[in-house]
């Protein structure tokens, strides 16, 4: 019934945001559904660590834990970033006849994205994200400029062309789950149960399709290229759904499917995965080096990460799978509070070039003391909770055996660390420039900053035995168990 | 070898699928894709009645009904409605690669096609599915590659819907069975894209003033810039 | 023995007979599409009658290529009719003479020799028509090749009748896809040769922008009918080996008697009416191509025929 009520919500605040009367409150009524489905969110996974899973409607929408992981993180991420929407996109260049249209949209993208984890039957799966690519699409090009125009066309095309791909290999799934077992209704737990029996030649051409038509959405290099641009020109409360959950939504879906391979006698996938997660993370550091704008800056760390996620789960241990979980926690976390703090630079400045940005610590000591925060959170400082997944992920990787992945990995994160702390230095600290915003920072986007360093900084030193326990369920799920 | 009559028009129309995927890379105009297209799934909506009739599967009749009302019908009318009519009027579409040269690399992907699904398809103990299969992943194939060399938006959203057309096709002899739920909700999907990409469209044509993708170039990133 | 070599120059006759009939026609039927009378379909029997009546003027400064030239183009189809099936569908007395690529090279070399005769003549536009029409013909070379290459794969065979026979067989073949990219080839091939739009204009009078009619400007009297009733069955043969081998095999006289092969006359002749519909609508329906999209044209003809080979060797269709 929660997981009803979900994917119900955010539907009918979208509906809602077309009345005209109601479009002037559509802020209120997207912060409203979203925190409610968060709560909602919170107690599905409550259940999921008591009973294993959740089922809504059986066959349709179920939950296991690392559905209800994905449902916790991008509701969480979600609600705040609508909060901070709220005072963002009042100061913006932003028309404020159209604000309901971008909250009805919002709503959109929050059901799609609530709607991949929760659906059961994987075809379906495929149409949610599609939907997602649909709204952000929508969202990225809200602004109207030349920039984010190109950003959404590029973003667009990419990922659209991602996805026939994949549908042939949801076909071929379907082809080797139908031979194998004569069902047509398949469900993540059916399909696992069944791969054991199923051709692996299929299961391998399967993942192989969805692989590269799902890759392209998550920013998995070589087809990340849309990605800097659309997460830099989209408004900042979209870049952080779209950095925090968006690229890891497609990423979950590969990994399931991944899953299911592996529960059948074929896995030679795994160091696939590896080396193609090392030429993202590879490349999203170098090209950390020489970025002019700092929200590229953090959209190429998502790339990063996503790169990290592909390895840890490519090295296929107990514990890699541990740090694979987390470390999506951890990242959507951690990225949206990295835009949060970006969109408050940005109208504090105005402008987006780094070299332009500077004594950000004496113009706003607010935005100065978290821009260091979550950009030492974001490249994998202690005490902060990316140091510990990708921590548990080297150390994993050295207990495998994998020597020389760790050592490779290890030299990329420091690169990237490296490359983010020579920017924010620079911007941090100097002389400043002279501030555009001459009122205070809107509430809240205050709030919302704080609110999200708040598990940020608690998550690096201390776990709670709920969410640990979910992440340990959702390992256990993502390795077949 | 197909023994039964639909199979064998099932045949015919996958040949006509792999010319009109061939003609929508030689066409010239913007007018010529779209149509082509509509070719293309009025034969893919066809294939599926034949193959429906052969194993008396209502799903196969419905999804053929499925794809002419939303990709013969719905798209191109959607498409009308949101362009106006200046987009339709361009005879010369810019592209990457000269019309010969892209009509030799859509035959090297076909016949990439037929080798990647070679051992597929013989294992494969259906008749219908050694055809399909094959000139399904050549759409696919051909319908990226015309994405990439062409340069104008609406042929290169006709290329992703081109591609879902070969996806289809191969779905409808490998996946018969698909839950109908399934084909309405990708239906409808192709329907919003069709819809989000024209809007997209029309609003870079009123920013930019052309929707030459090759024009849009500001986002770049300097590699040589750290040296 | 002597039933089948018969039948050879029966069919032999038939050809040379029905050649002009055919054009006449093809013109008449895109005359009255246009809102036109049109010629009478006896027309050009008429105009060859009146060429044979007409004296020759020869040029001085040609060679015996120029003299030679009318004769080739009248005898090469009549040789390549004996090689395919056009009323029969068992091989005749001299069917295995050649094969499919021989009845290529027999076109081909009066073709050859008809270029060869523009260039001779020293007017300026025969080497320019005559150029033109080697550029045609060089590209539509390799299609020719690769659609009977298939065509033989396929059918396990080189010889016309044998590749009838085997289409004929099994309905499945019929509908392979490697069929009708064949089909499509072929049509587009028997467009480019016989000179039809979109490739070339057949009833324009302009020598700038004449393809294969120029060939036939410098001749008079016997060598202008020569050449003129030579093209026209230069096209009745491509048209049956289209229709008989490829699309239609059905129709041909299958016993031995003189009957059957008489009953197989206006059935060759149903069809070749039904195809000259098809060839009206596509002529008046398509504009002329630009001559450096012909080379476009043409592409596509290649790209289609090979992709009728891949299909249809690869373990598939």
């Amino acid at each position: 019934m929660a997981l009803i009520a979900i994917l119900a919500i955010p539907l009918l605040a979208a509906l809602l945001g077309w009345v005209p009367p109601l479009r002037r409150v559509a802020w209120g009524i997207t912060v409203a559904s979203t925190s409610t489905v968060f709560a909602l969110a919170a107690y599905v996974s409550a259940e999921v660590i008591a009973n294993k899973r959740v089922i809504g409607a059986p066959g349709w929408f179920e939950a296991d834990g690392l559905s209800a992981l994905m449902l916790v993180l991008v509701s969480f991420v979600v609600a705040l970033a609508s909060v901070f929407a709220g005072g963002y996109m009042r100061h913006g260049e932003h028309q404020a006849s159209r604000l309901w249209w971008f909250y009805s949209n919002y709503n959109l993208l929050a059901f799609a994205l609530l709607a991949v984890p929760s659906l059961a039957e994987s075809n379906l799966v495929w149409v949610a994200v599609e939907l997602i690519t649909l709204f952000s699409v929508l969202l990225v090009g809200f602004d109207n400029t030349a920039g984010a125009l190109e950003a959404a066309w590029k973003f667009a095309v990419l990922t659209m062309m991602g996805a026939p791909i994949a549908l042939f290999g949801f076909f071929t799934l379907f082809w080797a789950y139908h031979s194998a077992t004569g069902g047509s209704w398949e469900t993540w737990e059916g399909l696992r149960t069944a791969a054991s029996s199923m051709d692996p030649n299929l299961l391998k051409l399967s993942f192989l399709l969805v692989f590269v038509g799902f890759g392209a959405k998550s920013g998995l290099a070589p087809m990340h290229t849309w990605l800097p641009d659309a997460h830099s020109q989209a408004p900042t409360p979209v870049c952080a759904v779209l950095s925090g959950v968006k690229t890891t939504v497609p990423l979950y879906v590969i990994l399931r499917f991944l899953s299911i391979v592996l529960a059948s006698p074929v896995a030679r996938l795994g160091n696939w995965m590896i080396v193609l997660g090392l030429i993202s993370v590879g490349i999203a550091a170098f090209l950390l080096l020489q970025v002019r704008d700092y929200k590229r800056m953090f959209a190429y760390s998502t790339v990063e990460h996503m790169g990290v996620i592909l390895i840890a789960a490519g090295m296929a241990t107990q514990a890699s799978d541990f740090g694979a979980v987390s470390q999506m926690l951890n990242h959507a976390i951690t990225k949206s509070l990295c835009f949060y703090v970006a969109g408050v630079i940005l109208l504090i400045l105005g402008t987006r070039e780094i070299q332009s940005v500077r004594g950000l610590f004496r113009t706003s000591p607010f935005a100065g003391s978290m821009l260091v925060l979550c950009s030492l959170a974001i490249a994998g400082a202690p005490p902060f909770p990316i140091f510990l997944s990708e921590f548990s992920i080297l150390s994993a990787g050295m207990r495998a055996g994998q020597y020389t992945v760790v050592a490779i990995l290890a030299t990329l994160i420091v690169i990237a660390f490296v490359a983010i702390m020579l920017h924010v230095n620079g911007m941090v600290f100097g002389k400043p420039a002279a501030p555009r915003l001459t009122e205070a920072l809107p509430a809240s986007c205050r709030f919302a900053v704080l609110v999200a360093a708040a598990p940020v900084v608690l998550l690096g030193v201390y776990i709670p035995a709920p969410v640990h326990n979910l992440l340990q369920l959702a390992a256990q799920q993502l390795g077949g168990r | 070898m197909p023994t039964s009559t639909p199979e064998a028009l099932n045949t015919l129309s996958a040949g006509l699928i792999l010319i009109s995927a061939f003609a929508m890379v030689a066409t010239r105009q913007v007018q010529g894709v779209v149509r082509f297209f509509v070719i293309q799934s009025l034969l893919l909506a066809a294939s599926s009645f034949l193959l429906g009739y052969g194993r008396n599967s209502v799903h196969l009749w419905a999804l053929g009904a499925i794809t002419i009302a939303a990709k013969v019908v719905t798209i191109p009318w959607v498409l009308r409605r949101l362009l106006p009519g200046e987009f339709y009027e361009r005879r010369e579409i810019s592209q990457a690669v000269n019309i010969p040269s892209s009509l030799l690399l859509a035959l090297l992907l076909t016949v990439a096609a037929e080798f990647l699904t070679g051992p597929l398809a013989m294992a494969a103990r259906d008749p219908v599915v050694r055809v399909n299969l094959p000139i399904g992943l050549a759409g696919v194939l051909i319908g990226a590659y015309s994405l990439i060399a062409r340069r104008e938006a609406i042929p290169q959203l006709i290329g992703i819907l081109a591609m879902e057309n070969g996806a289809f096709f191969a779905g409808i002899a490998i996946a018969p069975e698909l839950p109908l739920i399934a084909e309405l909700a990708v239906a409808l999907d192709v329907i919003l894209i069709a819809v989000v990409v024209g809007l997209l469209t029309r609003n870079i044509r009123q920013t930019i003033g052309t929707t030459e993708a090759g024009a849009l170039s500001e986002l770049k990133e300097d590699p040589a810039a750290w040296l | 023995m002597i039933e089948t070599i018969t039948y050879n120059t029966f069919q032999i006759l038939f050809v040379m007979a029905f050649a002009p009939l055919y054009a006449g026609v093809l013109s008449r039927l895109k005359e009255m599409v246009q809102s036109k009378r049109g010629p009478s379909i006896f027309q050009p029997y008429r105009d060859i009658w009146k060429l044979f009546h007409k004296d020759e003027v020869v040029s001085e400064e040609t060679t015996w290529i120029f003299r030679v030239t009318p004769y080739l183009a009248f005898v090469m189809p009549v040789f390549v009719t004996m090689l395919i099936p056009v009323l029969t569908d068992y091989p005749l007395a001299f069917a295995f003479m050649g094969d499919m690529l021989a009845g290529g090279f027999f076109l081909g070399l009066a073709g050859f020799f008809a270029a060869l005769a523009a260039v001779d003549t020293g007017n300026p536009y025969g080497p320019m028509g005559a150029s033109r029409t080697r550029m045609v013909g060089f590209l539509a070379e390799p299609v020719f090749m690769i659609v009977f290459f298939t065509v033989s794969f396929v059918a396990q065979s080189t010889i016309p009748y044998i590749v009838q026979q085997r289409w004929v067989a099994s309905v499945a073949a019929f509908f392979s896809p490697a069929h009708i990219l064949l089909l499509i080839a072929f049509l587009m091939l028997i467009l480019a040769e016989g000179g039809k739009i979109p490739v070339d204009n057949p009833s324009g009078h302009f020598e700038l922008a004449m393809i294969d009619e120029s060939k036939g400007l410098e001749f008079s009297g016997r060598g202008a009918a020569l050449m003129k009733w030579g093209g026209q069955m230069k096209f009745l043969v491509l048209t049956c080996i289209f229709l008989n081998v490829l699309v239609a095999p059905w129709g041909l006289a299958h016993g031995q008697l003189i009957g059957d092969v008489l009953a197989a006359v206006p059935l060759i002749l149903c069809k070749v009416f039904l195809f000259v519909l098809v060839l009206v609508a596509i002529e008046s329906s398509l504009a002329k191509l630009r001559l450096f999209r012909i080379s476009e044209f043409l592409g596509a003809a290649f790209v289609i025929s090979v992709a009728a080979m891949v299909t249809s060797i690869f373990p598939g269709a």
